[in-house]
């Protein structure tokens, strides 16, 4: 659909705000995350695996951030 | 491949006269995971270790101790020693060696002992030198309070204001000032709040006799001679260190594997007179083992393989093609998968690269990788995990070279020609005319890509639940069927999302035009999406089998399903983000190179484009790359179906580096 140039803009705008507001929401959470995981890592090599199973889990968030923006790209 | 190596439980039963060889054959052959004897009773009894045990550990115990007083735990002997050799020599050896390296080793530590004390003595009177006073009178009064440290600032002002009578000695140092202060006892509290706001450090003297000043020279002097006398010893030390490292290494290997084999006995089962031990064996090596010891114990020890118990858990022993071995390395991360569970690994030697090179998909930053690849593999032979990681990258660089050569045509963030699009973008044409168009193109096909990503997703997620399926079919035919619903349900929730593209995409057009034919084209619109029923029915049928055979609380985890789908998408998004990342770098760069005229400038630009292009796309995008593409994995994947925590291998068996078995 087309839209006019400051209804794309506004929607750029939006596309920006979703993948970078997620963004933040993972990094916050894979901080956290990940301070614990280096914590039981230290103590025990074998947590590493574990560690990283869960230090990545939040990603997806930033990848639904992504698949938003591009959603929205694709609009304009 | 799928399977771990066969595993057959069995027992060596023999005379116990042949036990010592029993033990020396099965530490030969490695092939016996031996379960360790617990339930003793009136006949069979925890064995005793062997003659030579004790000699063997107190001579391991005296060539440790030397290690570490000549400090060469890390030598690496030159060469490696007969055993024979290293036998006749022992005792030698070990006397000399006791003779000059204890007595040494000990001289060493005290003289080291006293300079440190002689040092911390100087540290502590330093800031009192000068001040006239002998060390003994800075103590013993009955009515005078001794403050001694420093201060960040001169009390001495404050200190005259409110205090009555007080002596004060100071010395203004680079950072602070050093101060002894002598103050009558009723007025110590009054001085130790003024000290306290010029943020006084009390410094204990030591307890010594005389002027400091006189003390400190004394002490240097004294230092200059115990370090002199120091060097003497560590260059003897030095000298026994060539004479013998390479001896002192190799023979504590040897002991050590000695102390092993001699101390085997402790944990089987036997009796008066026989020895029983019991273990696994791989199902292959079985006849290996019975001729063995045939001809090694003369017929006094045999080898019986038993019917295992379903309660046995049997030691896991990964089985893969060589190719695919190194991969191993992801699944020890987290964690051995049991004896009856599939092993993931042949699936992550296929996928891993697959992703990587997907998400990488560059030419050149792919055949940088397999240099790396490469490197690691001829110069990291030493460090195992680091060796089997350099196949991992030569792998995934190798993939990545051939999606930036057949798919995205680019190499170093540069396309082989300017996209449709952008007819005026940087591209190879300057260079070269190479006869290959991108199929994809990272900056303006990421629709497509996404769509990609979400049947890889789909491919991927039901290998998963088949996998679960394959696990749990012998255990529980419900947890079986519940793999199922969750197929059902992950199927209809990709068929929803092809409706819903519909010819969008060229791959959603694909797979509605082929896999997804059979399924009957009846869609209806929900605000404003396209819903196809089929997709509904398959979701409704296979939820429906979830609350039969997981609960109701299974529900919860649809969404995390859908989840599970959507998170493939960062195969495109690192790949377009890796893209965008390296063309802003060229176009930012470029310019400088091409088009400013000025040596230096292009010279500088073409630095900074080659640091930016290492750095964060050549190592950050490898690095972020090849995690994601083990997450999705690890997460994804290995959450349909593997439990993990099984008993790795571990035969009688010994390595020996630095010595050779003599025959």
């Amino acid at each position: 659909m087309a839209l006019d140039p400051v209804a794309a803009g506004m929607a750029l705008v939006g596309a920006g705000i979703a993948i970078g507001a997620a963004g933040i929401g993972t990094g916050i959470a894979q901080g956290q995350i990940g301070a614990a995981a280096v914590g039981a890592t230290a103590e025990d090599p074998k947590m590493f695996g574990k560690g990283l199973t869960l230090m990545v889990l939040p990603e997806t968030i930033v990848i639904f951030g992504f698949v938003v923006a591009f959603l929205i790209y694709g609009m304009v | 491949m799928l399977r771990p190596e066969e595993m057959t439980r069995a027992v060596v039963v023999g005379s116990i006269d042949s036990l010592d060889a029993t033990i020396e054959c099965l530490y030969e052959l490695g092939v016996l995971h031996l379960i360790d004897f617990t339930a003793q009773d009136e006949e069979f009894k925890l064995g005793q270790p062997m003659a030579k045990a004790s000699d063997s550990s107190q001579k391991l115990l005296k060539l440790r101790s030397m290690i570490r007083s000549l400090e060469i735990e890390g030598h690496k002997p030159g060469q490696r020693l007969q055993v024979s050799d290293i036998s006749r020599k022992m005792e030698q050896a070990l006397v000399t060696l006791d003779l000059n390296t204890t007595s040494k080793a000990e001289a060493r530590q005290k003289i080291q002992t006293l300079i440190r004390e002689k040092e911390s003595e100087i540290k502590a009177l330093e800031p009192f030198r000068g001040f006239g006073v002998p060390v003994e009178d800075y103590e013993g009064y009955d009515n005078i309070m001794v403050f001694s440290g420093t201060c960040r600032t001169d009390p001495n002002p404050a200190l005259t204001a409110k205090l009555k009578a007080f002596e004060l000695f100071r010395k203004q140092r680079k950072a602070d000032v050093a101060i002894a202060l002598f103050v009558r006892n009723d007025e110590r509290l009054e001085a130790s709040r003024i000290l306290a706001e010029h943020d006084f450090q009390e410094i204990k003297l030591p307890r010594l006799k005389g002027d400091p000043e006189e003390i400190i020279a004394k002490n240097a002097s004294e230092i200059k001679d115990l370090e002199a006398d120091l060097a003497r010893i560590e260059n003897e030390l030095d000298s026994i260190r060539k004479q013998f490292a390479d001896f002192i290494i190799a023979s504590e290997e040897h002991l050590a594997i000695q102390v092993l084999k001699a101390e085997t006995p402790l944990r089987i089962a036997t009796s008066a007179n026989s020895f029983v031990i019991d273990g696994w064996i791989p199902t292959s090596r079985v006849h290996e083992i019975q001729t063995a010891l045939d001809t090694l114990c003369c017929g006094l020890a045999f080898v019986e393989t038993v019917e295992s118990e379903k309660e046995d858990e049997p030691p896991v022993k990964l089985k893969n093609p060589l190719p695919a071995k190194p991969f191993e390395f992801f699944i020890n991360l987290v964690s051995t998968p049991k004896y009856d569970e599939l092993d993931p690994t042949l699936v992550l030697f296929i996928t891993f690269p697959i992703f990587f090179g997907f998400m990488v998909g560059d030419l050149g930053f792919g055949l940088g990788l397999m240099a790396l690849g490469g490197l690691m593999r001829w110069k990291l032979k030493r460090f195992p995990d680091l060796y089997k990681l350099g196949a991992i990258v030569l792998a995934g660089g190798f993939l990545a070279s051939l999606f930036g050569l057949l798919v995205f045509a680019e190499a170093f963030g540069v396309p082989f020609h300017p996209p449709e699009e952008a007819p005026d973008e940087h591209s190879w044409e300057v260079v070269a005319n190479i006869p290959i168009h991108p199929r994809l193109d990272k900056m303006h096909d990421s629709m497509e890509m996404i769509a990609i990503s979400l049947v890889v997703g789909w491919l991927h997620l039901t290998l998963g639940f088949v996998f679960g399926f394959v696990n749990n079919y012998h255990h529980s035919k419900k947890h079986a069927a519940a793999k199922v619903a969750w197929l059902l349900v992950l199927f209809g929730l990709f068929v929803e999302i092809m409706t819903v593209a519909g010819s969008a995409t060229e791959t959603s057009h694909f797979i509605n035009s082929t896999v997804l034919v059979p399924i009957p084209d009846a869609a209806t619109t929900v605000i404003g999406v396209d819903v196809s029923l089929p997709a509904v029915g398959l979701i409704v049928v296979g939820v429906a089998g979830l609350i039969i055979t997981e609960g109701p609380l299974a529900l919860t985890e649809v969404v995390g399903l859908f989840t599970n789908l959507v998170s493939y998408a960062r195969l495109a998004a690192l790949s377009i983000g890796k893209g965008a990342m390296a063309l802003a770098f060229n176009s930012m760069l470029f310019p400088l190179i091409f088009e400013s005229g000025n040596i230096v400038v292009a010279i500088l630009g073409a630095l900074a484009l080659f640091v930016s292009q290492m750095f964060f796309v050549f190592f950050i995008g490898a690095l972020s790359s090849g995690i994601q593409a083990v997450r999705l994995n690890y997460v994804e994947f290995f959450l349909k179906f593997f439990e993990g925590g099984g008993t790795d291998f571990q035969p009688l068996s010994y390595e020996r580096k630095y010595t050779v078995a003599t025959k």
